[in-house]
């Protein structure tokens, strides 16, 4: 349990940042070719704690995943459910991309963001959580 | 790995989530949509796109069938429908961030959310009821002689 909690904070700060950096630095020019998408600054301020409570959600299901399945491979295994889950998700923002006029270089930048931060969060929670009964998935 | 049985986990996992999605969200959820008119592609515009749909189907089909006989070697529905309850709850994060960052309704937010747990559960159901592995990696332990 203390691993899973040490995994989830850990996971869950580098989700934030990156997601700080990637969502709201890197990309933030092209956000705003597709302004009308998305909603004013101010009533996304208003509504941030959505946005921690879906990253808290991600990491949490993942870290569940990962210890009740893949648990015991460590960091390979952490990585390896982090890129099938990633590029599994990628299938779905392209169902996003066919009826929601997003920019596909949005898309395209979006999913490369994605594979880079969930193979991070997957080698972390990978690195940190270990089981109990040392039972390995190779 | 059994290709054989990946491959038809794979195409019932493809077939069911290509329906479920055109029963849940284009039609179900249509009126629901409809509401966030400016946020969706024109319905006229919709058939062009069709062929991203597909294929974004087909690529999540492939790599959760993958997941799932990683994740569950020995088949069983069960534990696919677990597998898929957590993987529909990895997704359905970024629609509560997509609800913060774009004017959805709360009713869409529900929709969607449910839409994404209990699709991958039944996904993972099938995909479990169907893959078994390949019989050289069963392994059987010789009982003592009495």
């Amino acid at each position: 349990m203390k691993r899973f909690i040490m995994a989830f904070i850990a996971a869950y700060i580098f989700l934030f940042v990156w997601g700080w950096l990637v969502n709201g630095v890197l990309l933030k020019d092209v956000y705003a070719e597709s302004a009308r998408l998305w909603r004013p600054e101010s009533e996304m301020r208003s509504l941030f704690h959505w946005i921690i409570i879906g990253q808290a959600l991600v990491v949490f299901a993942f870290v569940m995943l990962y210890a009740s399945g893949f648990a015991g491979g460590g960091v390979i295994a952490g990585i390896r459910l982090g890129l099938l889950l990633e590029i599994a998700a990628i299938g779905m923002r392209l169902g996003f991309y066919a009826v929601q006029p997003i920019p596909g270089k949005l898309i395209f930048y979006g999913s490369i963001g994605g594979i880079i931060e969930m193979v991070i969060v997957g080698a972390m929670v990978g690195a940190i959580y270990k089981p109990a009964s040392g039972k390995a998935v190779s | 790995m059994n290709w054989k049985k990946f491959f038809f986990a794979f195409i019932a996992a493809f077939v069911f989530l290509f329906v479920f999605g055109f029963l849940w969200y284009a039609t179900l959820m249509h009126d629901a949509h409809r509401e966030v008119a400016t946020l969706l592609r024109p319905e006229a515009d919709l058939k062009s796109y069709f062929g991203w749909l597909a294929l974004g189907q087909f690529v999540m089909a492939f790599f959760f069938t993958l997941l799932c006989a990683r994740y569950i070697p020995g088949g069983r529905a069960g534990a696919g429908a677990m597998l898929g309850l957590l993987v529909g709850l990895v997704y359905a994060g970024p629609h509560l961030i997509s609800f913060a960052v774009q004017p959805l309704t709360f009713k869409i937010l529900f929709g969607w959310i449910a839409g994404a747990v209990i699709q991958f559960t039944i996904a993972g159901a099938i995909i479990g009821a169907i893959y078994k592995p390949a019989t050289e990696h069963i392994m059987y332990v010789r009982e003592p002689s009495r």
